[in-house]
């Protein structure tokens, strides 16, 4: 682990812990825009053969039922 | 404490509408990396993984069937039976919601006494504002140091190590690393 990672790690769960009030939201906001940002890319893949072929190999999908998106 | 669904993130959204149908069904436990991230670790993860106790085809089927109502999919395959197969060999089934792969959880069957271990001690974590059950924060350190050991677990237990100070257990840690070396290793 780098020094200054684990700098990041030591203070981030020091603020944890001192400020169970403030933590959420900017954790959800973090975790939030990560989730959102993969459908982004998701919903732009989804549009092209090509695209959707990649969905599929990347998740390993075998139950393409399960997914409409891809069968067009 | 009660179930909350509102004020969470995606992801804690996700695995609670899982867990919703899931526990109506079987003993689970969150285990790994969500541990961490449900408890304030700022890193990405597509995936929850989740151990359940061993359960029968029939019940297996009325699992499946429930939750394939709450609008999950298996991505692995539509077949029960097959997705048993999956369970019964030790190997994880991944469900997501239907037309879309991320998050997903990851549902592996209990398989030896270390996993009997970890449901006896589960606990929840009043922490990250979700009333589920965890394997413990000693468990999850012993298994990101002794077993899994890369960057990001060793960070995760780091972080487990600083925000949960309180309850760390050094000679806890110790007992589950040794059945770790003797079970997994």
């Amino acid at each position: 682990m780098r020094a200054t990672h684990i700098d990041q790690i030591e203070r981030w769960a020091e603020f944890v812990r001192q400020n169970p009030n403030k933590w959420k939201k900017i954790h959800a906001d973090f975790i939030n825009s990560m989730l959102e940002n993969q459908k982004r890319v998701y919903n732009e893949l989804v549009k092209t053969e090509d695209g959707r072929k990649k969905i599929i190999m990347i998740y390993n999908i075998r139950n393409i039922d399960g997914f409409p998106s891809l069968k067009k | 404490m009660e179930r909350e669904t509102t004020d969470k993130n995606i992801l804690n959204r996700f695995c609670l509408k899982f867990i919703s149908v899931l526990s109506k069904h079987v003993e689970y436990i969150a285990v790994s990396g969500f541990v961490a991230i449900s408890s304030g670790r700022t890193r990405g993860t597509e995936d929850i993984d989740i151990i359940i106790r061993r359960i029968n085809l029939d019940d297996f089927k009325k699992l499946h069937k429930d939750l394939i109502k709450a609008g999950f999919v298996c991505i692995q395959s539509h077949d029960e039976e097959e997705i048993f197969e999956y369970l019964n060999n030790n190997t994880s089934i991944r469900y997501c919601l239907k037309d879309f792969p991320i998050p997903e959880i990851e549902l592996k069957f209990e398989k030896d006494k270390l996993d009997d271990y970890q449901f006896k001690t589960k606990e929840k974590l009043p922490l990250t504002g979700l009333d589920i059950w965890f394997s413990s924060v000693n468990m999850n350190i012993a298994f990101k140091e002794e077993l899994l050991k890369s960057s990001t677990d060793i960070e995760d237990a780091k972080y487990l190590r600083l925000v949960y100070k309180e309850k760390i257990n050094e000679k806890e840690i110790d007992k589950i690393k040794k059945l770790i070396k003797e079970l997994r290793l």
